[in-house]
Order: C-alpha cells, then sequence, then structure tokens
C-alpha cells in the first residue's frame, strides 16, 4: 500500500477537496480540526506468548498487531576477558548496542514481504527506533551477551489508507508493553534468569519519565496549512506528506529546574522523511475553456491547449501537486509536532491512557 | 485523541480458563516465556469414599470403568482431631521429613496437591519419586489432587505476591475447599482436613482463615509413638538460629552462585568433577577433571568446604606455591575428633589437633627440594549436586553425655557413617539410650557455614550392631540394593502356571516358532557347587569333517520378560543380582531365576543357542545363533566335572566330550594370552557356612580349576560372538562392555615401586606389554609375589563398563583387559540386565522377533547402560564388603598368626595384605609400641624406619608375620579384623 494508490475521486472532487484544506482554518471532510486525531481502539498483551504485544484499530478499519519477541545471543567480536573487573560506572559506559540486534519485519496483506513500499515501511520504522542509539542499549546484558528483539509487524486489515502511523503507534504500545526475564546473573557471566515472568523488568520502565519508544506520524501541508492524521481521502489532495519521526528527549534534571516550563514533555525530532503524496498521480482535471469534449473548441487546437493545462493553474480545476515543499512549510510542520503540549504530545497522553497487562 | 478500551468480562468462558506464565532457560542457552493455557473443571473427584457428590460427576475411561477412590472413610484420628482427619502437606514437609511419610505407623489418608508435587518434582527429584512410590502404593492411601485444575480451588497469583505466598495461599484454599466440601457430602461429623506446614506465616494466615492447621512436629506429637517419629523431623529452629550468627562466626567459605560456576567452569578457570575422599585421609579428597591428567587433590577441612563424598562439586585450583604431595599419612576422623562436644558449635573449623596433623604434612613438604612430585591442589567453590543418601552408621559413644542417657529430653549426638569416606553427622534425638549400640539409618539434612559437621536426622534402626540381619541390611542399604521383594505387579507377568510350566509338548505350539530342536544334544552345565540359577550349559560333538561342532546354551530369559512390562522395569532398576555371603538378592523372581529359565538337568529348556563349527586348531569356521529347546543331560559343579575329566575310566560320551571342549579351551586361552590379555587377580576367598544354623565356621581361598576356565573361555568367545552380531546389526544401538586403557599415570606409582623396590620394569604401552611385564615380576623365593603385583595392577585399572555403540567411536569398543576389540555379555541373563537387553537385540538381528524400542531408542539405552554400571559396581562392592564382614565373623574369638605382604606405607602405619583370608588391614605405629615409636619415612624408597621404643625397619612388598584376631573397637562398637605385627621376615 504505497502512499500513492488509487483514490476513486474525480478531478473536480479533488479541486473540491484540495479548496477546502487550503481554506483558513481548513475544512476537513469529517469536521475535524486540522490537529484533531480519529479515535482508535488500542489494547496491549494480546498475545500471550510474546514478550510484549499490542493491537491498534484505527477508525477507517485498518487494524494491526504487533509482537515483540527477544532470545539471548551472544555478542559478536567479544573476545575472552579483559583482565580488569571495572567499577560500575565503567560498565554503564561499556553498555553499548548494535542496530543489527533489532530485527523488524513488516506484512502487509497483498504485498510481497520485499515490496519496496513494504521494505521503506520496515526501514522507516526501524529507523526511528534506532535513531538515538539508546534504544540498542536497552538489549544489553553483559559484554558477552545481548537481547535481540524480533518485532513482528502485520496489518491485519486490507490496506485502506497509508498505515505507517498506525504501524507505528502499535509498535509503540508494543514496546511500552514489553519484558524481559530478569536477570539474575552478574557481570560477564554467561546470564542466568529469573524463572518468575511476574518479576521479569519492563524493556520501557513505567512510572519514571525516562524514555519511551518513538513514534511516527504522518503530517501533510495543503498550502499553508498543517494537517495530522490526514484521511486516504485527504492524502489524495497533499502537497506535500512528511513522516515525523518523535522520541521523547530523556528529561534533562537541570534545566527543567532551571525554567519554570510549561506542562507536557520535551521532544526531540528523530527523523523526518518525505512521503510521495498520492496526489502527484491523480489525473488533472481540464478547465472548461480548453475541454475538447464540451463547448467551444472542441477539436480544433489539441495539441497547444494540453500544454496551457500545464502551464497556468486555473480556479477550481484540479491540477496535481508539483515540486517539494516549502522550507518554511517544514519547518512549521516540525514546529509543530514538537510544541509542549502539542500534537505529539497529545498522542503520547493518549496512548498513556492504554492500559498495560 | 482518544483511545477506547476493550471490556474484559464479555468473554463468558473466562472464568474456565486461566493461564500460567513462567520463564524457561534451556540448556542450550534459549530463554522463552512459556504460557501454559489452564482449563478449569469441576469434575475433578476429591476421592474421599465419603463422598456421594464426587462419585457422580468423575468421569470414567472408555471400559467405563472409574478410578477407585482412595482416601479412607473412616480416617484414623489423633488426639487433636478425635473424628479423624486428612492431611494436606505442603511442599516443606515433604521436603524436610519424607522419612516420615513413608512411616507405617501413621501418615495414613494423605492428600497430595498437584502444586506441591510440582514444586517437589523442581526442587529434589529423589523425593519426588519417593513421594510418587507412596501415592502408587495402595495401602497408604496417597491421592494426588490436581487443585490447580479444579476450578474451586485454583488461585490466580495476586499483583506483587511471591510465586510462595501464591502456592501457600492455593494449599490454604485447597484445605479450605476440601473442609468445606466434605461437611456438605454428610450430616455426621466427617473427618477434619489438616495442613502440615512448617512454615510460621503460613500456619497464622490458616489460623486466620479458620482452617485446621500444624506444624509438623505438633501434629507428630498428637501420635502415638510421637516421641520417636519426632527424631525425624529436622531441626528447623537449630538452622535458623545458625542463620542469625554473625558472619566471622561461619566457619567455611561462601558458595559461588551458580552462573558464576557455569560461567568460570565454561571458560576453563574452575573445573568440575565428583568429589572422592581419600580412604586413609579423611582431610584429603580428590576429584579428576578432564583439564588434568592427575587428579586435583583437596588439602583441609576449609578447602574440602562442605563437600561430601560422591558430590558434584566446582573447584578452583590453588597457586603453584600450593601444590603438594598427597599425603603419605593415615589420618581418621574418629581418631582426630575423638570426644569432640556434639552441642558446642562455632569453634574453629579447624581443630588444633586436625591443624597439627596437617601441620607435619605442610613441613613435610617445603623441607622437600623434589618440586616435580608436588601435585596440584585445589579448593571447592560450589556445589552443582549432591549426592547425598541415606547413610548407614551408628552413635559415637564418647558424644554421649552419661547423663542424658536416661531422660526422654532431646540430645545432640555424633553419627558416625559406616563408610568412612563420609563425615561424622551431627544428629538430635530422644532416643539416645535406645539406640545406642544399634545400626541406624540417617540422612544429612544440611550442611551451613557455621556448622562444623552435617546436620542430619534419625530415619530408622536396622538393629543390634553385629546381628546378621542388621549388618546385612546394612550393607544393602549402604551398596544402595533394591532387596524388597517383588512387588505385586511384577509378580503378575509370571507365566500363570507356575512352577508347573513346561515347553509346550507340541512343535505346532507358538512358543516353538523359530525354534530348533536340539534336545538330542548331549548337552551338560557346569556351576559351582549349589548354583540355583543355570544360565549356561555346552555341548560339543565331532563333525563329520574333522571340525568340532560347540554350542553354547543360554538361559531364554527374554522369552519370559517381555520388554516394557513391570517385570521388565523392576529387572532394568536391579540391574543384577546381588550375591551376598549368605543371602542372594535376585534381579528376576525366583520361579524364573531358579526354575522356569534355570536349565536344570533332565528337563526341557527354552535356550538361546550360540553354535560353532570349530577347526581342531580352535579357529572358528562358521557359527550361527538360535533360539532352540534343549534338555540338558547333567548339572556338574566345578569340582564333580574336574574329578570325572580326570578319572581316566570314565569313557561315557558326555565325559569325553567335556575332554574335547577342555582340550579347545586351553587353545582359546592360548590364543587369547598370545594377544595380549591380562590375567588379573583380586584375592578371592570362600567362607564355608555351618550348614544348619549358616554362621561362619572356617575361611578358604579359593581354588582354581580348569573347568573354571573351560566354562569362561567358551562364555567368553559367545560374547565376543554375540558383540560382532549385534553390532553388524545396530551399530549405534548395540550395548556392548568396554574396558578402557587406563591412563599411564595410575601406574606411575606402582612402576616408581617396582622399579625403587625390586628393579623390575613396568611397560604398560599396551595390555601385550602390561601382561608381558607383569611375567617378569617374580620373586623365586616367594610364589605370592606375582599375585600381589597382580593385585596391585587390577587396583590401578578402569573400571569396564556397559555401553551404548553409538555413543563411542570403533576403536574406543576395546575391552583391554580380555585384549578384544569388542565385547559385550550375553551369557549370564538370569543375573544381569545387559545380557537381556543383548539377548533381545540378537533375537532382532537374526530376525527372530520384530525390533523393540528398547533395542532401538540409544537414549534409554545410555540410561540403561548408567543404570547398570552403578549397580554392577554395587553390587560388587556389596558383595566384598559381606564376604569381609563374614571373615570377621569367622575370626570371631580366634586368634591366628598369618603371612601378610606390605602393600601400602604411611609416614606413621603401614597397610598389610593377609592373602589366605583376603583382607587388608592398616597397623599403625602407635600400636607397635607404647610410646609411639619414632618414625622416619623415606618416601624416595619407601622404607620406614623406627626407633626409640621399637628398633625396626619395614619396607614394601615386605613379607611380614601378622597376628590376625577380631577386635571390637571401644569408642566405635564396630567389629573388624585387627592385625598387630609379629615379626618382619
Amino acid at each position: 500500500m504505497a502512499p500513492n494508490q488509487h483514490v476513486l475521486l474525480s478531478p473536480a472532487e479533488l479541486a473540491y477537496l484540495h479548496e477546502a484544506l487550503s481554506l483558513t482554518p481548513p475544512i476537513r471532510p469529517d469536521g475535524r480540526a486540522p490537529t484533531q486525531f480519529r479515535p482508535l481502539v488500542a489494547e496491549t498483551e494480546i498475545l500471550p506468548g510474546t514478550n510484549g504485544s499490542a493491537r491498534i484499530c484505527f477508525a477507517d478499519g485498518t487494524e494491526a498487531i504487533v509482537g515483540v519477541k527477544a532470545e539471548v545471543e551472544r555478542t559478536r567480536g567479544y573476545h575472552g576477558d579483559d583482565e580488569e573487573e571495572g567499577g560500575e560506572e565503567k560498565r554503564e559506559q561499556e553498555r553499548e548496542g548494535q542496530d543489527e540486534w533489532v530485527e523488524l519485519t513488516v506484512e502487509i496483506p497483498g504485498y510481497r514481504e520485499d515490496d519496496a513500499s513494504t521494505a521503506f515501511l520496515a526501514a522507516m520504522l526501524s529507523e526511528a527506533l534506532l535513531a538515538d542509539g539508546g534504544f540498542a542499549k536497552k538489549l544489553w546484558i553483559n559484554r558477552r551477551f545481548h537481547w535481540k528483539l524480533f518485532l513482528d509487524i502485520i496489518l491485519i486489515s486490507p490496506p485502506l489508507s497509508y498505515p505507517l502511523p498506525l504501524l507505528s503507534l502499535t509498535t509503540h504500545l508494543a514496546l511500552l508493553s514489553t519484558r524481559l526475564p530478569r536477570l539474575k546473573s552478574e557481570g560477564d557471566e554467561d546470564p542466568f534468569f529469573d524463572d518468575d515472568w511476574a518479576a521479569a523488568p519492563y524493556l520501557y520502565p513505567q512510572g519514571t519519565a525516562t524514555t519511551r519508544p518513538p513514534i511516527t506520524l504522518l503530517v501533510m501541508a495543503v498550502g499553508r496549512n498543517i494537517i495530522f492524521d490526514p484521511t486516504k481521502e485527504e492524502l489524495a489532495v497533499a502537497d506535500v506528506v512528511l513522516a515525523v519521526s518523535v522520541g521523547e528527549a530523556a528529561t534533562d534534571a537541570s534545566s527543567t529546574k532551571g525554567k519554570g516550563k510549561a506542562p507536557g514533555r520535551s521532544l526531540r525530532l528523530l527523523s523526518v522523511r518525505t512521503v510521495d503524496p498520492p496526489s502527484r498521480v491523480t489525473p488533472p482535471g481540464v478547465p472548461n475553456a480548453t475541454n475538447s469534449a464540451y463547448g467551444i473548441a472542441a477539436s480544433a487546437q489539441k495539441q497547444p491547449e494540453a500544454r496551457t493545462v500545464e502551464a497556468q493553474a486555473v480556479e477550481g480545476v484540479w491540477r496535481a501537486p508539483r515540486g517539494g515543499a516549502k522550507p518554511a512549510v517544514m519547518a512549521a510542520l516540525v514546529q509543530k509536532v514538537l510544541e509542549r503540549g502539542g500534537v505529539a504530545d497529545e498522542v503520547l497522553d493518549a496512548l498513556d491512557a492504554v492500559e498495560l497487562g | 485523541m482518544a483511545s477506547l478500551k476493550r471490556s474484559v468480562g464479555s468473554d463468558p468462558l473466562a472464568a474456565n480458563i486461566s493461564s500460567k506464565v513462567y520463564v524457561r532457560s534451556t540448556k542450550s542457552g534459549k530463554v522463552q516465556k512459556i504460557v501454559r493455557e489452564v482449563y478449569l473443571r469441576q469434575d475433578i473427584p476429591c476421592s474421599s469414599k465419603l463422598c456421594q457428590s464426587c462419585l457422580k460427576v468423575t468421569p470414567r475411561d472408555a471400559a467405563g470403568r472409574q478410578i477407585p477412590f482412595v482416601l479412607s472413610e473412616a480416617p484414623a484420628g489423633t488426639s487433636v482431631f478425635p473424628q479423624g482427619h486428612y492431611l494436606v502437606p505442603d511442599t516443606n514437609a515433604f521436603l524436610s521429613a519424607m522419612d516420615l511419610f513413608e512411616q507405617s505407623s501413621a501418615f495414613y489418608d494423605v492428600i497430595v496437591l498437584q502444586i506441591v508435587l510440582e514444586e517437589l518434582r523442581n526442587r529434589s527429584l529423589p523425593l519426588y519419586n519417593r513421594l510418587v512410590g507412596l501415592t502408587k502404593s495402595e495401602d497408604k492411601r496417597f491421592y494426588v489432587f490436581f487443585n490447580e485444575f479444579r476450578l474451586e480451588t485454583h488461585v490466580a497469583r495476586e499483583e506483587g505476591e511471591s510465586v510462595n505466598d501464591r502456592n501457600d495461599r492455593a494449599v490454604r484454599r485447597a484445605v479450605a475447599w476440601y473442609g468445606e466440601h466434605l461437611a456438605r457430602t454428610k450430616a455426621k461429623k466427617g473427618p477434619a482436613v489438616v495442613m502440615l506446614t512448617n512454615d510460621r506465616d503460613n500456619l497464622r494466615k490458616a489460623k486466620l482463615e479458620g482452617i485446621h492447621a500444624c506444624s509438623l512436629a505438633e501434629y507428630v506429637k498428637q501420635l502415638k509413638d510421637g516421641d520417636r517419629l519426632l527424631d525425624m523431623i529436622p531441626d528447623t529452629e537449630d538452622r535458623d538460629a545458625i542463620k542469625e550468627k554473625r558472619p566471622n562466626e561461619l566457619l567455611y567459605p561462601e558458595y559461588l552462585t551458580m552462573s558464576k560456576m557455569m560461567t568460570g567452569v565454561k571458560s576453563g578457570l574452575l573445573h568440575q568433577g565428583t568429589f572422592n575422599v581419600s580412604p586413609y585421609n579423611y582431610l584429603e579428597g580428590s576429584i579428576r577433571v578432564p583439564a588434568f591428567p592427575k587428579s586435583l587433590i583437596i588439602l583441609g577441612r576449609e578447602n574440602i568446604n562442605r563437600a561430601v563424598d560422591g558430590d558434584l562439586v566446582v573447584v578452583e585450583v590453588l597457586p603453584r606455591d600450593q601444590w603438594k604431595e598427597p599425603s603419605t599419612k593415615v589420618i581418621e576422623e574418629q581418631a582426630i575428633t575423638r570426644n569432640e562436644n556434639p552441642d558446642a558449635e562455632g569453634d574453629d573449623a579447624v581443630s588444633e589437633r586436625e591443624r597439627k596433623a596437617l601441620q607435619e604434612e605442610a613441613k613435610r613438604t617445603q623441607s622437600k627440594t623434589t618440586e616435580g612430585h608436588a601435585q596440584p591442589t585445589a579448593k571447592v567453590v560450589g556445589v552443582i549436586k549432591r549426592n547425598w543418601r541415606q547413610y548407614v552408621g551408628h552413635i559415637d559413644q564418647s558424644s554421649v553425655i552419661q547423663s542424658a542417657q536416661q531422660g526422654q529430653k532431646q540430645d545432640t549426638v555424633f553419627i558416625i557413617p559406616m563408610d568412612k569416606k563420609i563425615p561424622k553427622i551431627r544428629l538430635r534425638t530422644r532416643q539416645v539410650a535406645e539406640l545406642l549400640g544399634k545400626r541406624i539409618l540417617v540422612t544429612i539434612d544440611a550442611w551451613d557455614r557455621g556448622s562444623r559437621h552435617p546436620v542430619g536426622h534419625f530415619i530408622r534402626s536396622l538393629g543390634e550392631l553385629e546381628t546378621k540381619a542388621a549388618e546385612t541390611e546394612a550393607l544393602l542399604l549402604e551398596y544402595d540394593v533394591q532387596y524388597r521383594p517383588f512387588p505385586k505387579t511384577v509378580l503378575d507377568c509370571l507365566p500363570k502356571e507356575g512352577h508347573d510350566w513346561k515347553v509346550p509338548e507340541s512343535i505346532d505350539d507358538p512358543g516353538w516358532r523359530g525354534r530348533e530342536d536340539l534336545r538330542g544334544l548331549l548337552i551338560c552345565s557346569i556351576d559351582p557347587i549349589g548354583c540355583q540359577d543355570i544360565d549356561d550349559a555346552l555341548h560339543c560333538r565331532p563333525l563329520p569333517n574333522g571340525n568340532i561342532e560347540v554350542g553354547v546354551h543360554i538361559a531364554d530369559v527374554s522369552h519370559f520378560v517381555k520388554p516394557n512390562n513391570a517385570m521388565d522395569t523392576e529387572a532394568s532398576v536391579r540391574g543384577t543380582t546381588v550375591y551376598l555371603v549368605d543371602k542372594r538378592i535376585d534381579m528376576l523372581p525366583m520361579l524364573l531365576g531358579t526354575d522356569l529359565c534355570s536349565l536344570k538337568p533332565y528337563v526341557e529348556r527354552y535356550a538361546f543357542s550360540v553354535l560353532w563349527e570349530l577347526t581342531p586348531d580352535a579357529d572358528i569356521a562358521s557359527m550361527r545363533f538360535t533360539k532352540s529347546v534343549i534338555k540338558s543331560r547333567e548339572a556338574f559343579s566345578y569340582e564333580q566335572a574336574q574329578l570325572r575329566v580326570d578319572d581316566i575310566s570314565q569313557q561315557d560320551e558326555l565325559t569325553s566330550s567335556i575332554r574335547a571342549l577342555m582340550a579347545l579351551s586351553k587353545k582359546l586361552r592360548q590364543k587369547r594370552m598370545d594377544a595380549g590379555a591380562l590375567s588379573l587377580s583380586s584375592p578371592e576367598v570362600k567362607i564355608q557356612m555351618e550348614s544348619e544354623t549358616s554362621d561362619p565356621i572356617d575361611v578358604k581361598t579359593k581354588e582354581h580349576l580348569d573347568t573354571m576356565s573351560l566354562v569362561e573361555e567358551f562364555m567368553l568367545l559367545a560374547n565376543i560372538s554375540v558383540a560382532r552380531k549385534i553390532y553388524e546389526a545396530f551399530p549405534q544401538t548395540a550395548i556392548l562392555r568396554r574396558h578402557g586403557a587406563p591412563p599411564k599415570t595410575n601406574f606411575d606409582e606402582l612402576a616408581n615401586q617396582l622399579r625403587v623396590k625390586r628393579g623390575f620394569e613396568l611397560s604398560i604401552e599396551s595390555s601385550r606389554a602390561l601382561a608381558d611385564s607383569l611375567d617378569t615380576c617374580v620373586d623365586p623365593n616367594e610364589p605370592f609375589f606375582n599375585t600381589l603385583i597382580r593385585v596391585m595392577a587390577t587396583r590401578c585399572m578402569m573400571a569396564a563398563e556397559y555401553f551404548c555403540s553409538g555413543t563411542q567411536a570403533y576403536p574406543e569398543f576395546r575391552h583391554y583387559g580380555l585384549a578384544c576389540e569388542i565385547y559385550t555379555h550375553f551369557t549370564s541373563p538370569i543375573r544381569r540386565y545387559a545380557d537381556l537387553v543383548a539377548h533381545r537385540q540378537l533375537a532382532a538381528a537374526i530376525e527372530y522377533e520384530a525390533v523393540g524400542p528398547g533395542v532401538r531408542s540409544r537414549g534409554r539405552l545410555e540410561a540403561v547402560c548408567k543404570n547398570i554400571n552403578i549397580r554392577h559396581r554395587n553390587a560388587q562392592m556389596a558383595g566384598r564388603a559381606s564376604i569381609a564382614y563374614y571373615v570377621g565373623q569367622a575370626l570371631r574369638g580366634k586368634t591366628t598368626e598369618e603371612d601378610g605382604f606390605i602393600m601400602k606405607i604411611f609416614s606413621n602405619g603401614f597397610v598389610v595384605l593377609v592373602p589366605s583370608f583376603g583382607i587388608e588391614s592398616l597397623i599403625r605405629l602407635r600400636d607397635l609400641a607404647e610410646p609411639e615409636p619414632e618414625a622416619t619415612f623415606d618416601a624416595e624408597n619407601y622404607v620406614l624406619a623406627m626407633s626409640g621404643s621399637k628398633d625396626l625397619k619395614v619396607e614394601l612388598f615386605q613379607k611380614v608375620r601378622v597376628k590376625v584376631m577380631d577386635r571390637k573397637d571401644v569408642t566405635t562398637g564396630k567389629r573388624g579384623v585387627k592385625m598387630e605385627f609379629v615379626k618382619a621376615y
């Protein structure tokens, strides 16, 4: 389900929609505010055999499940034991993760596993996850062993719309609910774990203000308007579509104390990807003036007309957007996402409300 | 954005489904989360005969039968529960006092909760097996209640609740449910349901919830013979007190964590092996690890660190400057720690006396310049698996406080185990007076860091010391011989006709299928006098082409013992028949062993025959295997057969065939010797018993007759032939017997002794070279000298073992002692389980019967081999110990002078072997004269020179004259053979 899948809208409908979304404030077909998300149904730990799992169902009927499995693996490239037994501090420094400790697969019904769009989705999701390097670090057991995490992301509904946000949010929840068996051995011994699952700690410890898994949001711009959680129809007229990955910055104790900051999280941008909007492949509308099947010039001057259509926009006639995003729009878009108490914050709050377990 | 929640209560079946989640770590290092769904049901019966409602709902099997209910309708009462009671013990009750539950005087009608059974299995497999045994015995009325699967008794773990707390709650829930359930079933007052636990918190909670609960001690006090049973409860309070001790009072270093040990062993920093205590020095242990060619030595109490002989331990090698020679001094625990006060605890782990004994050692090693002799030493850093069992011993008289002997209060005494390698065990008992002078069975419960000796508890008394019954049982227990009568399930597997069973007359009978009729052959058997279980018989007849047909006929046990029935299982557990001087513990029920299978003369019997065509030079021209029916003409004893062969006037056909066999066997033997077979030796004696009282009256060394080697040679030939055949048919799963070549280091000591003392060279490159060099070790003046060397060489050998052919490479199959490439045991299926397996494999190999799973499955065969190897060794040791005991009994009250040889020499004593009695004993310097003579020990030359009160010089291999008598040790109450030195030749 590439984003540019076929949309069954006529050029006139596209033009109308584009018009409506370009207004200030924009008028969305379902009457939402530009930053408003559709409601979703979410639950976690739905797959008892996994280390963590989640299911999210979007209002448009798309649904995804994510399962996380962990396996102990020997860390390659570790030779013998160094003579000195470093202090606790040193040990902490030694903690380092490698990107290949996380394996992420995406499955979309009807698409091959090696389909370009599926691979692109997987790449975007794992990129966000690994961007800050903190995630792989969590998988460090000791200098000789680490956890290998397998994330299986499955869209179980037909791909009705671009599933990136759905998959990202589901992955986020699944990771939040992921627990790894409690380590009982010390130092560089062969790992030895507590057999009590109830004692297994969460990968992202709860209740503490530490980091959370990143989320990737789909944001689009129409003219100067920035619209979150676009529907399939809205995407069909987008000028720009961006996938923005946001993570929670580790709260810096000194900075929070220094200034009385606004409530909310301090977020940081992990990655931005432009997504080819489906609007680009929509068929253009033909102005009445040049429509050969309609009105005056029915048959004559076919060729020059076609060129004029390309050249100038006619009010009320759909024309596929051209060119990239304007820097100003990009800046505003990122700004909007990262705002304290902004959209990403709101999404995270909502996900917080999902009960784990 | 809003998130919606799915309501939990929507699933109507939620109440019947639960799940259990845990983490499993596999051997390969994988860590998995395991989820087990639990389907809760309401038709699991309470199994009380009082209950009518359960009877209706209990599921039936395919035949419409119900499992009969177990718990009695009128269970026994106690002083507190006169109306009768059912017991529900928790896991710890079983863990700490399994012996109590096996008592026949009490502990009936016990409900074993599934959760308790499972927890017990995780904590201790041997105890679990004992409990399963109890639940199977009908008279004890133990019922396993699957509380986890019954809706009413299933308990879900609560938030933040520990596993133990949850399990305790599950036990209480089950007790409460039983109470309610039984109250409903009958109007009259039903039995009380009593929880047994030693956990204080659990008891308190039970009280709060209003259910009956007792601690073990409280409960036992309510019983009639409570005082006796009370001794069988380990003292928990005692242990709690020790735990509270300050760390500086702890005597032993702490063990490493399991994961640390495993990592250390994997990386080669630590070593894992079985801990063995030296029989002469209780403060010295050794452990053989693959990384070192010689055993590692562990010296001193602190380094041994609570390891007991047989434990699987992990050791750390000590730095080189602490390497030592194995001690040359005899240190006996009883002598050094005598008069120790068992109540006093917390003094130094290494007492003054022990320290002194060890210091002398250290001085000696340091004064020596020859570093080459030092062996690596090690210390125990952890125990992987305890190999504690039940130990036979007796109370150390000197540890009993005089005044305490009358009262009924609990006293602490020391138990001296019969096995010298086991340390003294501290024991609390109320029945000191009663148990003094008795053989008793005890077990070790724990050995804490704060306690110098392990703590144990009393199980039962075997009877007076030195009574035949007690000593025999002690022997059997010590060597783990299964001596209980065969259970009914086993006896049910016997043929219904009993002793009247006969080979069917009609050849069309299914029993005759595939059998050859060999009744016409002149077959006879040759065995020791009085042998009832005759496994083998022989025949031979000349063939027209000048060759000779020889047949070995073995009892067809596999016809009667079908794979995987109760009898087969029992036999595989027993592994072998154990022969004691006055008793035989059979592997198979008497009916088979001494009648139906036994190849008795004059009757027809089923047999498994090996038939060869031998050339006059005893080369095999052809051979075949067949099931057959035979009729033995005569059962000879070795002596009878020998007389017959020697008597030239006997010219009948049978005698001449024995003579022909004899001639062939001599050729076979010569061939074996040429191939390098060893003739080894161990001092064997025979006890003569008075026929009526079976009291031992005399000891004789065994005589060797030619007829013995006749039988031996043909049995070897049969075994080798069968081994080839089954290996050919089942290259992966054939059951074979191998005898590994001994590591060269085993002979270092002996070779050195021979070189220094007599100038003989012992070459050990091959069994052939060894056999030859042993032949040269002859002292023209002393015929026994060669035998002595052979006895000592035998002790350097590895033990032969059964194995499954897939586990070793072909060159490893070699039998070192017999010098043959491949070998198995086939000829004694009545008394050895391995032979029975070989029979089944051979039957499958000749396509007489289908290949069964027992023949095919390598895993199962490996388990069988492992067990029979242990059983075999134990049976041998039990037999030897039995002979030693009877030698002592035969000598009772007599004193004789005998010749002996010095076979081991220490700095404060020497060991003398007396061939005529087959016994060896230690003579200490302090026994030679008062005061103990000064002695200088020349370890290089094996000479001990004494001066002072006694002027004497003894050396290794020296012939000496000793006075042999029996003596009862005053402190230990143990009678043993004692030697007194008379003179040196």
